[in-house]
């Protein structure tokens, strides 16, 4: 909002630290991108290199994150609301919980067996389940197992995708 | 006149075989059984529902993907009315009046008008597009690598100057959006950019994987944070076909929403989501009585739903015949005709007119689905909305799963979403609004392929975007929106265009 509040600048001090989070932020991911296409040729206007583009578009996104920085010195805005580590940690695991386990993973020293969507599926449901304020242990064992048949039997046998059910077990 | 009733016949000859029909049919209903669920907006349910389609062919896919489009708006139409959250932007005009007919009571007649007006619309927008279509796809015909890369800037500008909240952040988003897009192999030299030697990214970040975790995950994430007040109504639904009062309250407003919404729909950069806002601006100001707006007045919900469904059909203007999605929901629907091997774009009527026309059929035909489905289904819906959130986004996060690791049976893909849903949460939290993003993401490819083949042809000037006038034109009108929008004025009103 705050480039469209238009408030008398009176002395400098972080009027919104969600406004200047969110240009550090900007500039951060510009500086990333700069450093990662640093060995690609620019090239000319007339034969455009693959680092042409990558550059130009970061340089534009730490221009951005600078003015929304430097606004955020001169404008009121919103305040950094604080961040809800439960959901993150239980629903985004939930969703790796499941990349891991569907096919099986070797990351050096860790192997995980191909286990399939039988495995796999309750294994979110009650992972993210958790992330709940008011979650409820047996009436989310229950959803789990019916959410799993039901979707078995909607991607396996109804649109025929080529998913593992479990293959340690049932050989599919 | 006669060759596009040609078209419209070879369309309904291929919509209307009894698969897709059965398809349509399918579509809508999913479409409405996942948008209606609180807080899963069009672009979340489509994204969600992407890989139901993945084993059909492309005709029966896009006619699907179109029934699961119309039904996540309706959807989210129907939260709006029953449960006071908008799904998305484009609904929060008809929380305003429709809720309060709910809380009247006359919950049925508020859908039922909805359903009616869309539908009304729909019928319009399909006349629209068919009319349009061919020749549009002649213009674009007409049109060289300079001017699909001003058109393409056009629409960003759109996109920025449209977005909801700072004009400056919606900029970060769209040139975010760009910027991730360069990731993967350059088309022309092979060369890796910025993929970490990872070999998964050297294809690019995916659509699917991008979308699904910034609107999928990450909007499970924030509805966690909020512990929701669901307040479904508790007066009956009542009768759900308004009676002749009703209806002759709402057809004139039903009319001018459709022209408004048609008529935004076809900008590209999400012209359809100022719609309902202009249509209820509109009804409140030459209401003989704008007190009763707000409080349950019909046209209220007539004017915005049918602008609303206008907008939402002749968005597939701009993809259909010029190959450019205007807003994100369209950017998904780019991402699934690539992935069965479609190129949207001036040669889709010429090369597969069957898909062309057909789907532009099967919109019609979508549209009625809706009336006939809705209408009876009403009460499932409504049950359906008291399912707790506890229990539904693990229902949303294994759908979500099983679709992302079946678009190319990957499962790493699904970490990588995960990945994408943290950095939408990251987005949340810093106050960006992440649709402009999607769209710059799915433009950035065409536009630098579009940039170079012009500087190549211009031998590396780029006056070739000024001294070509349509070119001119487009950048011009481009460059005319950001100073308006940016003066001190207009962004005032633009704020209370989105705060109202």
């Amino acid at each position: 909002m705050s480039l469209n509040k238009i408030e008398a600048a009176q002395g400098w001090r972080v009027r919104s630290t969600q406004d200047l989070a969110a240009g550090l932020f900007m500039i951060a991911l510009a500086g990333l991108a700069l450093f990662l296409s640093s060995d690609l040729s620019t090239g000319t206007l007339r034969q455009i290199g693959p680092g042409m583009l990558p550059k130009a578009f970061a340089w534009i996104c730490a221009g951005l994150g600078a003015l929304l920085a430097f606004n955020s010195l001169r404008y009121n805005g919103e305040r950094l609301a604080g961040w809800s580590w439960r959901g993150v940690i239980f629903v985004l695991g939930a969703a790796v919980v499941f990349g891991l386990t569907i096919r099986g993973f070797d990351v050096g020293p860790l192997k995980v067996p191909q286990l399939g969507m039988l495995v796999s599926g309750p294994l979110v449901v009650i992972v993210s389940g958790l992330a709940a304020t008011d979650v409820r242990l047996k009436e989310l064992v229950i959803f789990a197992a019916a959410m799993t048949i039901g979707c078995a039997l909607l991607f396996k046998y109804a649109l025929g995708l080529p998913i593992p059910l479990a293959p340690w077990l049932l050989g599919i | 006149m006669t060759e596009m009733f040609a078209h419209l016949a070879l369309g309904f000859g291929v919509a209307l075989t009894l698969k897709n029909v059965a398809l349509c049919f399918v579509g809508c209903l999913v479409g409405t059984l996942i948008g209606v669920l609180p807080g899963v907006g069009p672009v979340a349910t489509i994204a969600m529902l992407l890989p139901i389609t993945f084993g059909l062919d492309p005709v029966g896919a896009l006619i699907m993907l179109a029934g699961i489009y119309y039904g996540a708006q309706y959807g989210g139409s129907t939260t709006a009315i029953l449960v006071n959250i908008p799904g998305e932007a484009t609904a929060v005009v008809t929380t305003l009046d429709g809720h309060q007919m709910a809380k009247q009571g006359r919950a049925g007649v508020a859908l039922g008008t909805a359903a009616i007006g869309s539908f009304v619309a729909g019928c319009v927008a399909t006349v629209i597009i068919a009319a349009l279509g061919a020749p549009l796809t002649r213009l674009a015909l007409l049109f060289g690598p300079a001017e699909y890369f001003s058109l393409m800037v056009m629409g960003l500008c759109f996109a920025v100057v449209l977005a909801r909240g700072s004009i400056l952040k919606a900029f970060c988003m769209i040139m975010l959006g760009l910027l991730l897009s360069t990731v993967g192999t350059d088309l022309e030299t092979g060369q890796e950019r910025m993929t970490f030697g990872f070999p998964p990214l050297s294809d690019g970040i995916d659509f699917a994987v991008l979308a699904m975790g910034v609107f999928g995950f990450a909007e499970v994430l924030r509805n966690l944070e909020n512990p929701e007040a669901r307040d479904v109504v508790k007066a009956k639904i009542g009768r759900l076909l308004p009676d002749w009062n009703d209806i002759k309250q709402s057809i004139a407003p039903c009319l001018r929403g459709t022209f408004i919404g048609g008529t935004l729909g076809i900008l590209p950069g999400n012209g359809a989501v100022l719609g309902p806002f202009a249509s209820y601006t509109l009804e409140k100001k030459i209401a003989k009585d704008p007190s009763r707006f707000g409080k349950g007045a019909i046209e209220g919900v007539a004017g915005p739903e049918s602008a609303n469904n206008a907008g939402a059909q002749t968005a597939f203007i701009p993809l259909l015949t010029l190959g450019i999605p205007p807003n994100a929901v369209m950017a998904l629907m780019v991402g699934a005709m690539t992935i069965h091997g479609i190129i949207p774009g001036p040669q889709v009527m010429t090369k597969n007119p069957d898909l062309f026309w057909g789907m532009i059929a099967s919109m019609w035909i979508g549209n009625l689905m809706l009336l006939i489905i809705n209408l009876p289904l009403v009460g499932v819906w409504v049950k359906l909305l008291q399912v707790p959130y506890r229990l539904m986004f693990p229902a949303i996060l294994i759908f979500c799963s099983i679709g992302i690791y079946s678009v190319n049976n990957q499962p790493v893909d699904v970490a990588f979403t995960a990945l994408f849903g943290l950095f939408g949460y990251l987005l949340i939290k810093l106050g960006f609004e992440p649709a402009p993003m999607l769209l710059g993401f799915v433009l950035g490819k065409l536009m630098e392929e579009k940039l170079r083949q012009a500087l190549i042809i211009s031998r590396g000037s780029f006056m070739t975007f000024i001294e070509r006038p349509i070119s001119a034109g487009l950048l011009l009108v481009a460059v005319a929106i950001l100073v308006v929008a940016l003066l001190p004025s207009m962004s005032k009103k633009r704020d209370e265009v989105f705060t109202e």
